[in-house]
């Protein structure tokens, strides 16, 4: 070898010395036939240990390393293909092998020169890098979770805001439904109820026995105790919803007070009890308030106090408790002898259907709905209310209520007027949808002698009233097409009438009322209709100075000029055949005058046997010739009287106007009889 | 007589009118052969003449004290012929009278209002129902 030979080959050396990869040559039969230092490092071994070795034992997959050294022998050489070296201690190193044949000179092939390159710091900084990316994407991903969790947490929350918020909707909804299908079915309930109690009333009006007016008398007071069951519910319903409005208007309190404690002296005087009223005159003489709930609150306990009293007396008491410059405060008592209540009831008696026992009810009756409403009642005013009670003595239930102070002088409260008052002419107009109670309206007025037109809508009624004029108009408010309301906006401010309107209603709520003035109503009555007070109200409305002396006719003296017979019956049941007529006339000419004389005799006589049967046989003929049934109820009267056999005062009167009534038929039939004569020869 | 297929009523009443107005009701709304009699005593003289049925009014003794009442009356028509359906008619609505009537055999009871036409048209014809029952009865009967 020459010596740059040498030097060359001292150079290549010290080059593959130098390189931090491991070289290493390997003959073909792969064992290591020359190395560097880099390859002793990674292995851990000595080059002699080294030399002649197997060089796949030093990977740990030495199978793998075998393939990768034939695959260049094979095909001349290979490039980066990854392997590991472990080290003596058992380090690992990865490596990429690249690897190539070398020749001599005649192109034998002598072995393969490999570079291992050590790549544990790229892969190191590629696992790192690979860590960080997964860590990095784990940390993401838990981001992306949480967010995902969080996410469902707003929405759990929303879900559940939202199910909180569709909770308080439905059960507004619900109350609101209640309230409705309460005040749908009072309509719906009171409606009917209006055309049986009505119509009860008309019939109690009409010709009948004894018995049949007990019966209807019962029929009566049942609906008017639905009627005010029906009330309560509503009441509470109201109370519950806040609903309840309390009025304020100027009222006399003392006045008020007795008014309403009339209603009970029947029935106080019924059960042989004591109504003694206890009333502070320190007590302003007007306030103001809302009468009418207060009369609901007293009429309530002073029934209750009635009702579970059987002997002994009940004491209404006032009592001015403060008084400033605004404002009085006074308590009322109602205190009874009765049944009293238990101790340990006292503190529910107050709420919704609770009687002091079970028993109660069934022995006292009552929905156990009064004293609750009392109680909203007075709370709602602000007021209090206590009870103290002792079994077999009584109960005192007291209450406390302000009122407002005032100079104004008290509504003059409607005097009612009396039916038989003369007041005829008055034209009326019904607008009312509902058939059964067109028909109780009509009744009602031709019983009145008003003359009346219906009109099932406000739309009819005011076509109507554009056609004809009327005095005063009864207005329902719920009807179809045109309700109540609408129809009086019209009529007040299209029309400019000022014909008095009066609502009908049988929802009284007081937002109603209100709503009814607003339009411009002059009045309202509540449905069922009181008859007297509906009366009353036309009369009042159409005539507005009522004049009062001139009321006083009485209906036989008035009767001279009016006819007392009417040949309506006799003509309908006749078929209007004049000698069937004049057939019954005669008859009735006939046997009339010595009825007449009979029940004078009778009563003259005493002989209240002969009186009876006089009066008996005269009975039917009132309703066969039109007669008014005022006077059948006077002959059963002195029907009555005679049948008990007793002298009653009123009886020669009654006689004399019977006596009267029929000798002026008499002469009118006389006169009817002529007329059919004369008519038909 | 001379009428056999028309049913004959008898009506007494001493209320002239009520009788009349009965007469009419009857006569326009069936074809009935109507006898009227305004006494008890008129009608027991008169039940040679065979009546179907009798509408007796309970009170006859209202203003000629001794006339025959109703029930008198009514038992003297039962003592002539037991089989005579008699219907009671009356302005009383004492259920004491309407069970006396009854007690003295009165087919029914009818008390006296604007309905009463209807309701003895009701009992007439549950009469002859109640007959024609009875003598489908008898006829099976004799044949048993």
């Amino acid at each position: 070898m020459s010596i740059i030979n040498r030097h060359e080959s001292q150079y290549a050396r010290s080059l593959i010395e130098a390189s931090l990869d491991p070289l290493v040559t390997i003959n073909t039969k792969g064992k290591i036939t020359d190395m560097n230092e880099a390859l002793a490092n990674v292995t851990g071994m000595t080059r002699e240990q080294l030399t002649n070795t197997d060089f796949f034992d030093y990977f740990t997959e030495p199978q793998k390393a075998r393939e990768v050294y034939q695959e260049v022998f094979a095909n001349g050489s290979v490039a980066d293909s990854p392997l590991t070296l472990r080290h003596g201690n058992g380090k690992l190193t990865d490596v990429l092998f690249n690897g190539s044949v070398y020749k001599d000179n005649r192109g034998n092939v002598l072995g393969v020169v490999v570079v291992a390159r050590d790549v544990t710091d790229q892969k190191r900084i590629a696992t790192e890098l690979n860590e960080a990316k997964v860590s990095a994407e784990r940390a993401t991903k838990v981001a992306e979770e949480a967010t995902k969790v969080a996410e469902e947490a707003t929405k759990v929350a929303e879900e559940s805001k939202r199910k909180a918020e569709n909770a308080t909707k439905i059960a507004e909804e619900a109350v609101k439904a209640k309230q409705q299908f309460l005040s749908n079915m009072s309509h719906e309930i009171r409606t009917p109820m209006n055309a049986i109690i009505g119509f009860t009333k008309v019939l109690l009006k009409t010709d009948l026995t004894a018995r049949q007016k007990e019966y209807l008398t019962a029929i009566k007071m049942s609906g008017d105790s639905l009627i005010v069951l029906i009330n309560d519910i509503l009441d509470l319903a109201k109370v519950d919803a806040g609903k309840m409005t309390f009025e304020q208007t100027p009222f006399k309190m003392a006045l008020s007070l007795s008014a309403m404690l009339h209603l009970f002296e029947t029935k106080i005087q019924e059960k042989n009890l004591k109504l003694v009223k206890i009333y502070d005159d320190n007590i302003p003489e007007v306030l103001v308030g809302d009468p009418v709930r207060l009369h609901q609150i007293i009429l309530n306990l002073v029934s209750n106090a009635v009702k579970f009293t059987s002997n002994g007396k009940i004491i209404i008491s006032t009592h001015l408790l403060c008084e400033d410059e605004k404002n009085v405060t006074i308590e009322f008592a109602v205190t009874d002898t009765g049944i009293g209540i238990p101790e340990n009831k006292l503190e529910n008696i107050f709420e919704n259907f609770q009687q002091a026992t079970s028993g109660t009810s069934r022995l006292y009756g009552g929905t156990g709905l009064g004293l609750a409403i009392v109680k909203q009642l007075v709370e709602a005013q602000n007021g209090t209310i206590h009870v103290k009670s002792q079994v077999g003595e009584g109960s005192t239930f007291s209450f406390t209520l302000s009122f407002l102070k005032t100079n104004a002088d008290a509504e003059s409260e409607l005097a009612i007027v009396e039916p038989d008052a003369e007041i005829r002419n008055i034209k009326v107009l019904v607008a009312e949808d509902i058939a059964i109670n067109q028909l109780l309206m009509k009744t009602i007025l031709d019983d009145f002698g008003f003359e009346r037109d219906i009109a099932e809508n406000g739309k009819i009624a005011i076509e109507k009233l554009k056609a004809t004029s009327y005095d005063i108009i009864l207005m329902d408010l719920q009807m179809p097409e045109m309700n109540g309301f609408e129809a009086t906006n019209y009529i007040r401010n299209t029309m400019n009438s000022k014909v008095p309107i009066i609502a009908l209603t049988a929802d009284v709520t007081t937002v109603d009322l209100a709503k009814c003035r607003a339009v411009g109503m002059n009045d309202y009555i509540a449905k069922p209709v009181d008859e007297r007070l509906l009366y009353s109200k036309i009369v009042g409305l159409v005539k507005k100075p009522v004049p009062v002396l001139e009321q006083k006719v009485h209906v036989q003296n008035s009767g001279d000029r009016i006819k007392c017979i009417d040949m309506d019956y006799l003509t309908r049941r006749t078929k209007s055949n004049p000698i069937l007529m004049m057939e019954m006339i005669s008859l009735y000419l006939e046997q009339t005058p010595p009825l007449i004389s009979a029940m004078k005799q009778g009563l003259q006589d005493k002989d209240w046997n002969s009186l009876y049967l006089a009066v008996h046989k005269m009975i039917p003929s009132f309703s066969i010739m039109g007669i008014s049934s005022d006077f059948e109820d006077m002959a059963k009267k002195v029907q009555e009287f005679a049948s008990t056999q007793k002298q009653a005062e009123e009886m020669p009167a009654l006689v004399l106007q019977l006596e009267n009534i029929c000798v002026q038929a008499c002469e009118e039939l006389e006169e009817e009889f002529n007329s059919i004569k004369n008519t038909n020869p | 007589m001379n009428n056999k297929n028309k049913i004959k009523i008898f009506l007494v009443d001493d209320d002239a009118l009520f009788l009349k107005l009965l007469e009419m009701d009857f006569l326009q709304h069936a074809d009935f052969e109507i006898e009227t009699f305004a006494t008890g005593e008129l009608c027991i003289e008169n039940l040679s003449h065979d009546p179907d049925v009798i509408i007796l009014d309970y009170v006859l003794d209202g203003l000629d004290k001794n006339a025959m009442n109703g029930i008198e009356t009514l038992d003297r028509i039962k003592t002539f012929d037991e089989r005579i359906p008699v219907v009671m008619l009356s302005s009383q609505d004492k259920i004491e009278v309407a069970i006396s009537c009854m007690h003295h055999k009165a087919f029914d009871y009818v008390v006296k209002s604007e309905t009463a036409f209807i309701r003895l048209q009701k009992a007439i014809n549950s009469i002859f129902s109640f007959q024609k029952l009875e003598k489908q009865l008898n006829w099976y009967m004799e044949r048993m």
